[in-house]
């Protein structure tokens, strides 16, 4: 480890500097570990996890059972777009007091359920238990077993206490949420197309594959969860094929619809040429659909060329640029390492939130040999190598923008508030245009 | 509870406690915060202040996980506080619970306490506050901290003529003047906290990230000797006011007055500092003077003003007294906190401002939340909202403004540098209120009028088309995709009948297989009427929203009347409901404007390029009509001729005509303007000003283009005399769905590409692959496998394995190493070969001694499995 920097003893493992450790020597990076505390780690909570999956769906109503924080600081957070109800925009939170606290919230609920119903005529709702409603022991099941019955709506709990796990938990938490929304409708008869999991829509992603799908003759049954309404969600089981997106939040929703529902799945990707290239033809493939790969080869071929056409009018641009990636998982890492090299971008400084093992082996052999690997990094950390590697750019979370911009480093929103879509061809454009708005802006000469 | 639900609250308008302890924290020097509690709280807190001020916010955490939740956290938090020390050397560690920690009755102070028995040298003061989310909002949290901090910090009592400033949460640029107010008043002072340059940091050379800025320690303990205590807050309890404690333990007096916005409460603040001895500098009173000087400038705009300000209760107090003071009508006064104070301290205020114009009702609200915000304020006719960013939705929905002036601002730059203290701050805000209905004013007034006195002399006069086309008319228009800005919700279709025309341009050739080719003039093949008849029953199932049926060509629709006539008919019997529209050179039209207007066609787009024959001449090659063939000038003449004719009948009949102009380099460009002046005095009611296509084989195969801005400054030059269309995308004649996305490839006859024939023996892989795109697995961790095939040049997908699939019915077969490798094996046994990133000794000689061969790589999945089976 590089003499420079000061690292918390407990956090030495989670860090891995290739230029200090031959391969194969057994060394291996600490991953996939609760958060070092005090530490001023990146990650969020259980309920994060939850929320964010199931907070695209446009029409339910998501009621947050706790105290105000946890509403207040998820509300509509997200760039979800929606081409229909706007309802999963607002927030609704039972507003925990101290008198709930201590008597209990399960009457508040109910209450809450029963305005909702009488005021707003749900037909889903989702309520979603917090850290404290996880200490104080409503049984907020029963509430809303009870709400069920009583009006003939799907109620749904979705029991997410922040400190009972990490990110990825909420995420499993969410996946069982949906499968028990679409229960009743496991015997629908199968019919054409896809359900498109794992994509939230942020800035419209959703539409962009869709769209492509659509292109070449593939209906897209379901979304999951982007732009998805109740209606929409309940087709679900009708679908021949489930496509993966975002691994990490819905590999477990796909396996359990393989299992229950009889739907295989592939993953597949839409972050670069090469992954939205293959992700198509493999889905045209998957089908069987002859029709449907000639046009996929054909449309793919021609947007190729065209991407590749418009990332060469930028590499000048990039020369000699290097940059520091910092997001949620594994698989985004990876794919940013890939879409920079294409750029003529070297990648420094590179870490994760949740990254498993087998993400970080990746990794390390695909960056160059004076590169850093950290596995839910603290902010003194990102700053200590970023600037020893000299990254110029960084490419992260809302919460790391500020620490790159006061060290002069330029920055790229790679998270879920962006407004810019980074899937599929128009996608490439955006990434390049972003990291070039960035980077190559006039700020840098004045303040390095 | 002041909201629209009683159980519920919908979209809040406040945050919890931590949040406000974080930020009261931030005011102290050296300081480093942990919450105790779970992650999530200080990842969301620090979300939110990152996005407001643009700063780092480090803000740690004890990470209490189920066994901390159960066991108590202490273990946590002692080892996070040692964390902290050595990543961040602070002076001072505030310590802020959660709700988590409060519910399960951590006794933060004892664990305190152990953690200084286990380190007798640490420095470092550690400062704990009680703020469990549920107990209050950011306000009370803020407030909390500060009195933790003098309750807390041994005091030195030795008096001293400083003066002890409480401040609320402020942005960093308000802490600023507040302290430049201070010092220009030559007053010895200590204020607490100082948030003027720990969230607003400068651009340094070399970051720091602990700021330099805060009240330091050795600064709060003088304050038990201050001789005043100066708190701005009115609301904030007894017991979370530090000014009250100072006072309860060491006597020194102290007043509360409200945060110093507006003219009263900066004069208020002012002359209490007068009376502790400060002095008003001539600039501060050139300041006053200006302020007011600005408060008559606006008070007339002001005077129209109804606004809704919402947010902490001081902030809420102070910034409806600056609207009343300026005439704006503060209808709506709303907090999220609970606050009962608040009505009694402003009722009489705003009764009085409200009387001044007439305005009856008005609202004062605690404990609210932005649903009911936005209901009271649609009722109230609210035209400026003032408050922090959470306020945007509802302000987007009721169509007004938000000053953004109150944490968070989230949408928008500069929430560190908000200004509103004193009179310099007072005046920004006034400012940017008057502007906001000055704007509405500017932006509206014309429209209004217009409305209300133009329109109705207009419907109240004679020339009136019977009501009912005109309604049903202006309906297909709203639903054409051409004719509605944007375009993009509803889909037409190209009806490729009319394979003749009867005009030679010099601009076209007109193909009729060209599928990937999209322009005029294009199309695969020619229909008849019943083909397409059958072809629009087949679209109307697929295609949502098809409202238009359009005849396009791929020649000109008036030349083969007959077609054209037969297919319209047809398609009417079928559904009475879809638009006609189509497209001609308008020579034939004299002949056929009052057949088309039987034939229920609602639009149509005639083509004219010039208005002049010399000009017209030049675009034309020739002209077909009645039986000869016109060329130069003449040919120009009865063309132009026939179209104007035309386009007057049809504009008379109530069709909505388009008019498409070509612009041609060298030849029409300087003409256009001429072109639509005479169109629109004959009733057309839209112009689509185009860029030639160049087409091989065509007259003006090689002429210059013109370029897309100069068609964009001559569309915006006409736009003067005509409604102008931006999103024109010159459609093929056989063109389906909506504008921007042709769907037509889809119902032509195939082209013939089917998969290429293998050149070598076909050959199965198995692929380990956690991402699905890249071999990135390990052979012994993969629970499922990717199965491929290829022959050496092509690589397809087949199916995915599941390994338990493939499990021969012991229930315990997966906790045995062995056997988990055996079921592997049989998932692949009929592959040829097996990738993965790695693979173990032992799976490799099993795989082998089966003949199966072993890649281990990392690549595109397509990749490998093709270089594999070439080899």
């Amino acid at each position: 480890m590089s003499g420079s920097v000061r690292i918390l003893e407990e956090r030495k493992t989670s860090i891995l500097d290739k230029a200090m450790c031959c391969n194969g020597n057994g060394k291996e990076i600490g991953c996939e570990k609760q958060s070092v505390s005090g530490a001023v780690s990146q990650r969020a909570c259980v309920y994060c996890g939850a929320r964010v999956v199931l907070n695209p769906i446009t029409d339910a109503y998501h009621i947050v059972h706790g105290p105000i924080g946890c509403a207040s600081y998820t509300w509509d957070i997200r760039g979800s777009l929606s081409s229909g109800a706007e309802i999963y925009r607002n927030s609704y939170s039972t507003d925990l007091r101290e008198s709930d606290i201590i008597f209990g919230g399960e009457k508040k609920l109910a209450a809450a359920i029963d305005e909702l119903v009488e005021k707003e005529n749900p037909k889903l709702i989702f309520v979603y238990a917090t850290c404290i409603v996880g200490v104080i022991g409503d049984d907020i099941e029963a509430v809303c077993r009870l709400a069920e019955e009583k009006y003939g709506i799907r109620v749904i709990p979705v029991k997410a206490p922040g400190f009972s796990g990490t990110k990825s938990l909420g995420y499993k938490i969410a996946c069982n949420a949906i499968m028990r929304l679409i229960a009743p409708n496991r015997e629908l008869p199968k019919g054409k197309g896809v359900n498109i999991l794992g994509d939230f829509n942020l800035a419209g992603e959703m539409w962009i594959i869709k769209s492509y799908l659509e292109r070449i003759g593939i209906p897209v049954v379901s979304t999951v969860t982007g732009d998805a309404s109740f209606e929409s969600l309940m087709r679900m089981p009708s679908a021949q094929l489930n496509i993966v997106q975002c691994a990490g939040s819905s590999t477990y929703l796909a396996n359990q619809l393989e299992e229950q529902m009889g739907i295989p799945y592939i993953k597949v990707s839409f972050f670069g040429v090469e992954d939205t290239t293959s992700s198509l033809v493999r889905i045209a493939q998957a089908l069987g659909d002859q029709q449907a790969l000639s046009k996929a080869l054909a449309f793919t071929a021609e947007e190729s060329e065209k991407a590749k056409a418009f990332l060469k009018t930028y590499l000048p641009k990039f020369e000699g640029k290097k940059a520091a990636v910092y997001v949620g998982g594994g698989f985004k890492a990876i794919s940013l390492i890939r879409q920079f090299r294409e750029m003529g971008i070297e990648t420094v400084v590179v870490g994760t939130q949740t990254g498993q093992k087998e993400d970080y082996e990746i990794i390390e052999q695909l960056v160059s040999d004076d590169t850093v690997i950290l596995d839910d990094a603290n902010p003194a950390e990102l700053e200590e190598f970023m600037l020893e590697k000299g990254a110029d750019i960084l490419v992260g979370g809302v919460k790391e923008r500020p620490l790159a911009y006061k060290l002069g480093i330029a920055f790229c929103d790679h998270n879920h508030e962006r407004k810019h879509a980074l899937a599929g061809f128009e996608g490439i454009r955006n990434f390049t245009r972003e990291v070039n708005l960035s980077l190559n802006s006039p700020v840098w000469e004045f303040c390095r | 509870m002041g909201a629209n639900l009683v159980n519920l609250n919908v979209n809040p308008c406040k945050m919890c406690m931590p949040m406000g302890a974080v930020s009261a924290f931030y005011g102290l020097k050296g300081c480093m915060t942990i919450l105790h509690g779970s992650q999530g709280c200080a990842t969301y807190i620090r979300r939110h202040m990152a996005t407001h001020y643009n700063e780092p916010v480090d803000v740690a955490s004890s990470s209490l996980t189920e066994e901390g939740t159960v066991f108590g956290g202490e273990t946590n938090l002692i080892r996070g506080i040692e964390n902290l020390i050595s990543l961040y050397s602070p002076e001072i560690i505030g310590v802020a619970t959660t709700c988590l920690a409060e519910t399960i009755g951590e006794d933060v102070g004892a664990i305190i306490r152990k953690f200084y028995d286990a380190h007798p040298d640490a420095k470092v003061k550690i400062i704990n506050a009680s703020s469990a989310g549920y107990a209050g909002t950011q306000y009370e949290g803020f407030f909390r901290v500060l009195r933790a901090v003098v309750e807390q910090t041994p005091m030195d009592t030795n008096p001293s003529q400083s003066v002890n400033i409480i401040a609320p949460m402020l942005s960093p640029a308000d802490f600023r003047q507040l302290k430049k107010l201070l010092e220009s008043m030559g007053l010895s002072y200590i204020l607490l906290p100082d948030l003027s340059e720990n969230l607003d940091g400068i651009h340094e050379k070399h970051y720091k990230r602990i700021k330099s800025g805060g009240t330091p320690l050795g600064e709060i303990a003088r304050m038990a000797g201050a001789k005043y205590t100066i708190e701005l807050s009115r609301f904030i309890s007894e017991d979370d006011s530090p000014a009250q404690y100072l006072n309860e333990q060491f006597g020194v007096p102290f007043e509360r007055l409200a945060m110093p916005a507006g003219i009263r409460d900066t004069d208020a603040l002012i002359e209490k500092l007068v009376e502790l001895g400060g002095r008003k500098t001539p600039e501060l009173m050139r300041e006053r003077g200006r302020y007011i000087d600005a408060m008559i400038d606006s008070h007339k705009y002001c005077a129209l003003g109804r606004a809704a300000v919402f947010g902490e209760p001081d902030f809420v107090y102070s910034v409806i007294r600056l609207c009343c003071e300026n005439g704006v009508i503060p209808v709506l006064a709303a907090t999220g906190s609970v606050c009962p104070a608040l009505r009694p301290a402003l009722e009489e205020e705003i009764r009085k401002c409200a009387d001044r114009q007439l305005v009856e009702k008005t609202v004062i609200l605690d404990d609210c939340d932005f649903d009911m915000i936005e209901s009271v304020s649609r009722e109230l006719g609210v035209n400026v909202m003032i408050g922090s960013s959470d306020g945007r939705r509802a302000a987007h929905r009721l169509g007004v403004d938000l000053v953004r002036c109150a944490f968070p601002i989230h949408d928008r730059v500069g929430g560190q540098r908000v200004r509103m203290i004193g009179y310099g701050g007072s005046l920004n805000l006034l400012d940017q209120i008057a502007n906001i209905l000055l704007g509405n004013q500017e932006e509206r007034f014309r429209g209004e009028i217009y409305d209300s006195f133009f329109e109705t002399a207009r419907h109240t006069g004679q020339a009136k088309k019977p009501e009912g086309t005109l309604q049903t008319i202006a309906q297909r228009t709203a639903s054409h995709p051409c004719y509605t800005c944007g375009g993009g919700k509803y889909a037409r279709m190209h009806l490729p009948v009319a394979p003749k025309c009867n005009i030679q341009c010099n601009y076209c050739v007109r193909k009729y297989d060209c599928p990937n080719e999209s322009r005029p003039g294009v199309t695969t093949q020619v229909l008849t009427p019943e083909e397409a008849l059958e072809k629009y029953k087949l679209v109307k199932k697929q295609v949502e929203n098809l409202t238009v049926i359009g005849i396009a060509g791929p020649g000109d629709a008036l030349a083969n009347f007959e077609q054209t006539r037969d297919t319209l008919r047809l398609i009417r019997e079928y559904d009475p409901d879809v638009t006609f529209c189509l497209s001609t050179n308008g020579l034939m039209l004299p002949l056929y404007a009052q057949e088309l207007v039987d034939l229920g066609v609602s639009h149509v787009t005639v083509t004219i390029n010039a208005v002049d024959v010399e000009i017209g001449a030049k675009i034309y090659k020739y002209v077909d009509y009645m039986g000869t063939r016109y060329t130069g000038v003449a040919a120009a003449s009865i063309l132009l001729g026939n179209q104007l004719a035309g386009l007057r009948y049809l504009t008379e009949h109530g069709i909505i005509c388009k008019v498409n102009t070509v612009v041609l380099r060298g030849i029409n460009e300087e003409h256009i303007e001429e072109v639509i002046k005479k169109v629109r005095d004959l009733g057309a009611y839209i112009s689509n000003i185009m860029q030639m296509i160049p087409v091989a084989g065509s007259a003006f195969e090689n002429m210059e283009l013109v370029s897309n801005r100069e068609i964009s400054e001559i569309r915006n030059k006409c736009s003067v005399d005509l409604k102008q269309m931006y999103h024109c995308r010159q459609c093929r004649a056989d063109a389906i769905g909506t504008l921007d996305n042709d769907v037509s490839i889809e119902f032509r006859g195939g082209c013939g590409t089917g998969e290429e024939q293998a050149a070598l023996p076909v050959k199965k892989y198995a692929v380990a692959s956690k991402s699905g795109m890249l071999v990135d697995q390990h052979f012994g961790h993969a629970d499922t496998f990717y199965i491929y095939e290829s022959d050496g040049t092509t690589a397809r997908f087949v199916e995915k394995r599941q390994v338990n699939h493939y499990c021969t019915g012991k229930e315990d077969c997966l906790d045995d190493k062995q056997s988990k490798m055996d079921l592997i094996l049989s998932t692949v046994a009929d592959c040829s070969g097996v990738l993965a990133l790695r693979i173990g000794n032992a799976p490799l000689e099993k795989l082998e001694s089966k003949g199966i061969k072993a890649v281990t790589t990392y690549d595109r999945i397509e990749n490998a499995v093709k270089q594999a089976a070439s080899q």
